[in-house]
């Protein structure tokens, strides 16, 4: 129908918008977060806090285009590539190098492909606000995004093994976001977006919301609890991690979207 | 004098224990009369007599344990003062002699409910599966009289009680299962030892340790404080106190703090019918069907040879002549460095990382057993001894140097020390406050102990080397840790004990502590210590259903 081809891709590009902005404020507070506790050591710390920033002011504006806006998802994805490489170089340079004790506490090596994500999730949202080109069917932005959710699985996944999946609750990250990740590749691949995937990914962005409230706890459970809260909030799990999946996930519900509606 | 000062006043008693995990918080306790003749009195609540109560509680029988010490609740009686919290240690008066005699106190003692598992380094490493038969495999010792394969089970056990934060794969030995939780980010001093052990071309690893990498239950997880060894002050630290000691009051047993065993009482028919004990000023008796003594290897023995009567002129379980002979301590001999960069040793647990290198490997060696080294980060009064002690420096000197002890690197071994029945405890004549005999401590080093002690500090002063360490020297008077001195066996004539921890000579009498151990190896003792008194446990439990007791 006509009006379907109006707005689909309209809100498309919104759930594009938002999944990127969700991501974007992940990374920024994750980041702000992490890299505090590293005492901004090497000045390029700072460089993903200013991507994401301005990244979620664009992203939060609506509609748009334009030179600024591109400029600052392609300083995401460049500084996301970059911070990828400090992280690598950061496990790699600690005795032994590729050891589980180094993945657990050296620099997180995946998370910067977070902030790559979140630049190539909103350039997608400024395309589709556009002619949409290429990005029309969702399914290369459904790939994209089960890829995505597939990398924080990983992290989640490695994270929680270091804390010993103490609490039954840390299974959650990495259970419902794969299965969700999985469906999603698959309609990517047919072109078939099937009902499961959308609940699989509603379930996936509740995991994301649910585990800022999981990884509060987590905090107080550490000595002194929240009343500790300026140690805790750094030695605990963190807080703004667990948002990723949420964007990632609202993201791809806009993919699901743009491919019912190339099924017609 | 406070009124609820452990130290001077017992927290368990009336119906209730301290619970560890709260300030100021109770938990119910079982009590008993001390007419009721209970089924085990155990006489230490440590790695051995802790871990037993809570094991033979948890299989239904009654259960009085005792312990001389404090009952602490670290939340709120733990500081982070070295000098303080030297209350944890065992320092009545003992004699030490010999041609070495050692020193008694933080490094192998403790006076308090759950041992001195309450300031131990949480090291807890599994023997070499040969060890236990070091006599017939390896040439120099005693066999033990149980296989390797059996300890492996209880091993495994003791380290899921204790939550243990080790490494996913364990470099050395025979494959044991994944430690319950995962190992601790390292500290500067760790990757030190890390990197000279790469250099040197040797294996190494994270340390496992009983302190916890995420939470348990109410205890939070470790903040890298680093008073481990002065006492946890966060519960992080799984001692004996807040793991198996909560179980053992949840399964029924009772425990007596501030309560001093004098006395093992023995009837006509030779058999041990309870003890006599210090409390609240007084001397009481505790009727029991069986007694276990756990007092470590200084006053285990002394216990057994105080506790000599009529029938047995030279103490208790002695016909052997071996009560508080082979006393077997072991290296503690360290290399220091400086480096140029900061380290901060101190924070964090002291010994994050690990080489058993030579616990595992013979070829080169020119003398008996193994040793261990792991990463060393001394507190300041420790480290100003060490200084003024053992480096004879003083004044502007001693000053001079402690202003740089943030880029102060070390490595401290662990090493096996032969049995050797010159090493003993016997009784003095001087007496103690409760007016028993005190224990004359004699040890010296022996060839073999000299001959290692050269090796591994010159191993441990080539990895300092490898990494750029200057000013280096060598610690050699050190030691930690008791064990031997009621050597468990399967010859009455050679031992004191059976492989059970009983008594050849009374039947009703158990040792379950370091005693038993026929030889030491070059680990840490605490984890076999608790694996025997599960194992103890086990056998006590199937004596007892075969009417065997």
């Amino acid at each position: 129908m006509a009006s379907e081809v109006d707005t689909a891709p309209r809100t498309a590009a919104r759930l594009l918008a938002a999944g990127a902005s969700t991501l974007g404020v992940s990374v920024l507070l994750d980041s702000a977060m992490e890299h505090y506790r590293g005492s901004f050591r090497n000045p390029a710390m700072a460089l993903p806090l200013a991507a994401s920033a301005i990244s979620i002011a664009f992203d939060g504006s609506g509609r748009g285009g334009g030179f600024p806006r591109t400029a600052s998802h392609s300083a995401s994805v460049a500084i996301g590539l970059t911070g990828l490489g400090f992280h690598t170089f950061n496990v790699f340079k600690r005795p032994s190098g590729l050891t589980f004790n180094n993945l657990f506490y050296g620099a997180p090596i995946g998370a910067p492909g977070a902030l790559i994500l979140s630049g190539l999730l909103g350039a997608a949202s400024d395309r589709l606000s556009g002619d949409g080109g290429a990005l029309g069917s969702g399914r290369l932005l459904a790939g994209l995004a089960a890829f995505g959710i597939f990398g924080s699985v990983g992290e989640a996944g490695l994270l929680h093994l270091k804390g010993s999946f103490q609490n039954p609750a840390m299974w959650l990250p990495v259970t419902i976001p794969p299965l969700a990740a999985a469906s999603l590749a698959v309609d990517a691949m047919t072109g078939v977006p099937r009902p499961w995937t959308t609940a699989l990914l509603g379930a996936t962005a509740l995991v994301g919301t649910v585990g800022v409230a999981f990884h509060a706890y987590g905090v107080s459970r550490n000595m002194g609890g929240w009343r500790n809260w300026r140690q805790n909030l750094l030695a605990g799990p963190p807080m703004p991690a667990p948002p990723a999946f949420a964007g990632l996930a609202i993201a791809a519900l806009g993919a699901v979207l743009l491919m019912r509606r190339a099924r017609g | 004098m406070s009124a609820d000062d452990p130290q001077q006043v017992p927290r368990a008693k009336g119906g209730r224990a301290p619970d560890v995990f709260e300030p100021g918080g109770w938990v119910p306790m079982r009590s008993h009369s001390q007419d009721e003749e209970v089924d085990f009195v155990i006489v230490g609540t440590g790695a051995g007599g802790g871990t037993l109560a809570c094991k033979l509680a948890e299989d239904g029988f009654s259960v009085v344990a005792f312990d001389a010490g404090p009952y602490w609740r670290p939340l709120e009686d733990f500081a982070s003062d070295e000098h303080h919290q030297s209350k944890l240690y065992w320092t009545d008066e003992r004699i030490t002699a010999g041609a070495n005699p050692i020193k008694l106190g933080a490094n192998n003692s403790g006076r308090s409910v759950g041992g001195s598992t309450v300031h131990y380094a949480m090291v807890a490493l599994r023997f070499r599966p040969e060890w236990f038969k070091a006599r017939t495999r390896l040439g120099y010792g005693a066999d033990w009289p149980i296989d390797w394969q059996e300890m492996w089970k209880y091993y495994t056990e003791v380290e899921q009680a204790l939550t243990i934060s080790g490494p996913i794969n364990y470099p050395w030995g025979p494959r044991r299962p994944r430690y319950p939780y995962r190992a601790h980010p390292l500290n500067e001093a760790a990757k030190l030892l890390a990197r000279g052990a790469e250099a040197l071309g040797i294996d190494w690893t994270e340390t496992p340790i009983a302190t916890l990498s995420a939470p348990k239950g109410k205890a939070h997880r470790c903040v890298y404080r680093g008073f481990c060894v002065t006492g946890c002050s966060t519960n992080a630290k799984q001692s004996v106190l807040n793991t198996w000691l909560p179980r053992a009051l949840t399964a029924g047993a009772e425990i007596r703090d501030l309560a001093m065993v004098g006395r093992i009482e023995v009837d006509k028919a030779g058999r041990a019918t309870g003890v006599h004990y210090h409390r609240e000023g007084a001397w009481h008796f505790q009727k029991a069907r069986n007694v276990v003594v756990a007092g470590y290897a200084i006053e285990t023995p002394r216990l057994l040879l105080n506790s000599a009567c009529e029938q047995f002129p030279d103490g208790l379980a002695n016909s052997s002549g071996l009560v508080g002979k082979n006393l077997m301590v072991q290296l503690n001999q360290a290399a220091w460095g400086q480096m140029k960069e900061e380290v901060r040793s101190y924070k964090a647990p002291p010994s994050l990382t690990i080489s058993e290198h030579w616990n595992y490997e013979d070829r080169g060696k020119d003398y008996f057993g193994g040793w261990a080294y792991m990463s060393q980060g001394p507190l300041p009064i420790t480290w100003v001894k060490e200084l003024a002690g053992q480096r004879g420096l003083w004044g502007q000197r001693l000053i001079d140097e402690m202003a740089r002890s943030n880029h102060n690197v070390g490595l401290k071994m662990v090493g096996e020390v032969l049995p050797d029945e010159r090493n003993r405890v016997t009784l003095a004549e001087e007496t103690d406050r409760f007016g028993l005999p005190i224990a004359k401590v004699e040890f010296s080093y022996s060839d073999n102990d000299r001959a290692m002690m050269k090796h591994a500090l010159s191993f441990m002063d080539d990895s300092l080397a490898a990494v750029g360490a200057t000013e280096r020297w060598k610690e050699w008077d050190d030691t930690c840790h008791l064990n031997g001195t009621a050597r468990m066996g399967d010859d009455p004539k050679t031992s004191v004990v059976n492989a059970d921890g009983r008594s050849w000579d009374i039947p009703n009498l158990w040792v379950c502590d370091g005693s038993v151990f026929p030889t030491v190896g070059g680990v840490n003792p605490s984890l076999t210590i608790q694996a025997i008194a599960c194992r103890t446990a086990d056998r006590i439990k199937a004596l007892s259903a075969r009417g065997e007791l």
